[in-house]
């Protein structure tokens, strides 16, 4: 299994997309900005970029044909994802936190840097890893499908949760109100969250493996 | 000792299928797997690399279940596959540092022996290789992690002459000791005349005849004769062309009755692959 991440890191994916998360993180240095969008293009940009790799430097055949089983195979993709994710949220957190030392006195519309928001960005991933690689290891190679419906559903929920922030009382007390200044509410928000997302994620890999049996190389 | 029995494998798919495919091979032997494009070369290949599922049957390398010991089994088998490409960006050096990492057995002494007898420079990019020195290269993994059955796709195909020449020499030279044997897909005959020692004829998923080369070429005879004699041999020939001077077909050895005065020749491969294949042609 650690051979295999190696392999994704060394092979897998062009250094350009270690670099990304920097680039995309000083987007959160928009004052007021959609900061769901920050996250998004890990969504938008890396993974369909990935994928790509994998499909034209004929990684299934590569990777079929070493002493792995399919259960790591599966495993260390999205491990090697989850990596990324995280790398791409710390970030954005550590850009943030300038941000908003950059701009005390913003008045924010959409979701501002909080623990809590940074919770829902989680879920976001949560949701995108479980669509897409259920839906990619029905093939194991072609991500196109996989990338629209998966993109679509975490615009979606970013969507979604920016309009509850402004019309759900409830929401936008958790998060813009007085549950902004409580830390135990943002750390609680935060902890559901990264449950969700360990959930979810499990739940990708466990589907993508047994999808990725039925795979004919 | 069997490195390889393949047992009754079959395979459907939309458009084809494998037929009780069934073969063995011998350690320390050269096998040639031809079958003209579409025949089931590659097919059969992935099965035995555990690559696709089978529908059923049996295949069992170096002694033990593929399906049951894949991982062990990977550990000594090598493959080259002649017309893939992977990570072809990549440099040598960096794929090597990947792949070695897979090993059990990797030597690094190896390698590197390989290397130079092979004139591989590690700081090329795999892109940048000729398809001769891509085979040499999966070769020189092959090797470096103890493989003892090569399988290989269609190495030489798209090579010139002199690099396939210099290719089967280096196949003859790895199974002189007897302890590796190799198993290669090819629709070049002729490579297989001289180096073979084993030929397995795939046609239409089926395998026509798996034999020790000069077996299975003594087991077809080449007729030449006139119209009248096409008469006498039409229903028992395997296919036949006609010219303006009479006919030259493909009989099976056990129907030819040399009384009749025909006259014939043992054929080469390649004429046994065109005449088998226009079998069907034949009833169209």
């Amino acid at each position: 299994m650690y051979n295999l991440l190696l392999k994704e890191f060394k092979l897998g994916v062009n250094p350009f997309f270690y670099v990304l998360p920097l680039l995309t993180g000083a987007l959160m240095l928009i004052p007021g900005w959609l900061y769901f969008l920050v996250i998004l293009y890990f969504c938008f940009l890396t993974v369909p970029n990935m994928f790509a790799g994998y499909k034209s430097q004929n990684d299934l055949m590569f990777t079929g044909m070493l002493p792995v089983t399919k259960r790591d195979v599966v495993k260390a993709k999205v491990t090697f994802i989850v990596i990324l994710e995280l790398l791409h949220i710390v970030f954005a957190i550590i850009y943030g936190l300038i941000s908003v030392r950059l701009y005390p006195n913003m008045t924010y519309y959409f979701f501002s840097p909080t623990i809590g928001f940074w919770g829902l960005c989680l879920v976001m991933l949560a949701i995108f890893n479980l669509i897409f690689f259920a839906m990619y290891y029905k093939t194991a190679y072609k991500y196109g499908a996989a990338s629209t419906v998966s993109i679509t559903a975490a615009t979606l929920f970013a969507g979604v949760a920016e309009w509850l922030g402004i019309q759900s009382p409830l929401v936008h007390d958790l998060f813009k109100g007085s549950g902004a200044d409580s830390m135990t509410t943002q750390l609680s928000i935060l902890l559901v969250c990264t449950a969700i997302f360990a959930i979810f994620t499990f739940l990708a890999y466990h589907i993508g493996y047994k999808r990725f049996l039925k795979v004919e190389i | 000792m069997l490195v390889l029995d393949i047992k009754n494998v079959n395979k459907q798919y939309e458009h084809f299928s494998l037929k009780n495919v069934s073969f063995q091979l011998e350690q320390g032997y050269i096998m040639g797997f031809i079958g003209i494009n579409g025949a089931g070369k590659t097919t059969t290949i992935k099965s035995i690399l555990n690559l696709i599922s089978l529908d059923g049957g049996e295949i069992h390398a170096l002694g033990k279940d593929i399906t049951q010991h894949e991982l062990e089994l990977k550990q000594e088998i090598g493959y080259a596959f002649g017309d893939v490409n992977f990570y072809n960006r990549n440099k040598i050096k960096t794929l090597t540092k990947v792949i070695k990492t897979f090993y059990h057995n990797w030597d690094d002494e190896t390698y590197r022996r390989y290397l130079k007898k092979f004139n591989l420079n590690e700081n090329k990019k795999i892109a940048e290789l000729s398809t001769g020195m891509k085979v040499k290269y999966s070769l020189a993994l092959a090797l470096s992690h103890g493989a003892k059955l090569l399988i290989l796709d269609e190495p030489t195909s798209g090579l010139d002459p002199a690099a396939r020449d210099n290719l089967l020499s280096i196949f003859q030279e790895l199974v002189q000791d007897g302890e590796i044997s190799i198993l290669f897909s090819t629709h070049i005959t002729s490579d297989l005349e001289k180096c073979a020692d084993y030929i397995t004829y795939i046609h239409d998923g089926e395998i026509v005849n798996s034999a020790e080369k000069e077996a299975f070429v003594d087991a077809f005879r080449l007729l030449n004769g006139s119209k009248e004699q096409l008469e006498l041999v039409k229903d028992h020939l395997i296919s036949y062309k006609t010219n303006s001077f009479g006919f030259t077909g493909l009989i099976y050895t056990k129907d030819f009755d040399r009384s009749q005065g025909i006259i014939s020749a043992v054929p080469n491969l390649e004429e046994i692959m065109i005449y088998y294949s226009r079998k069907e042609e034949a009833y169209v």
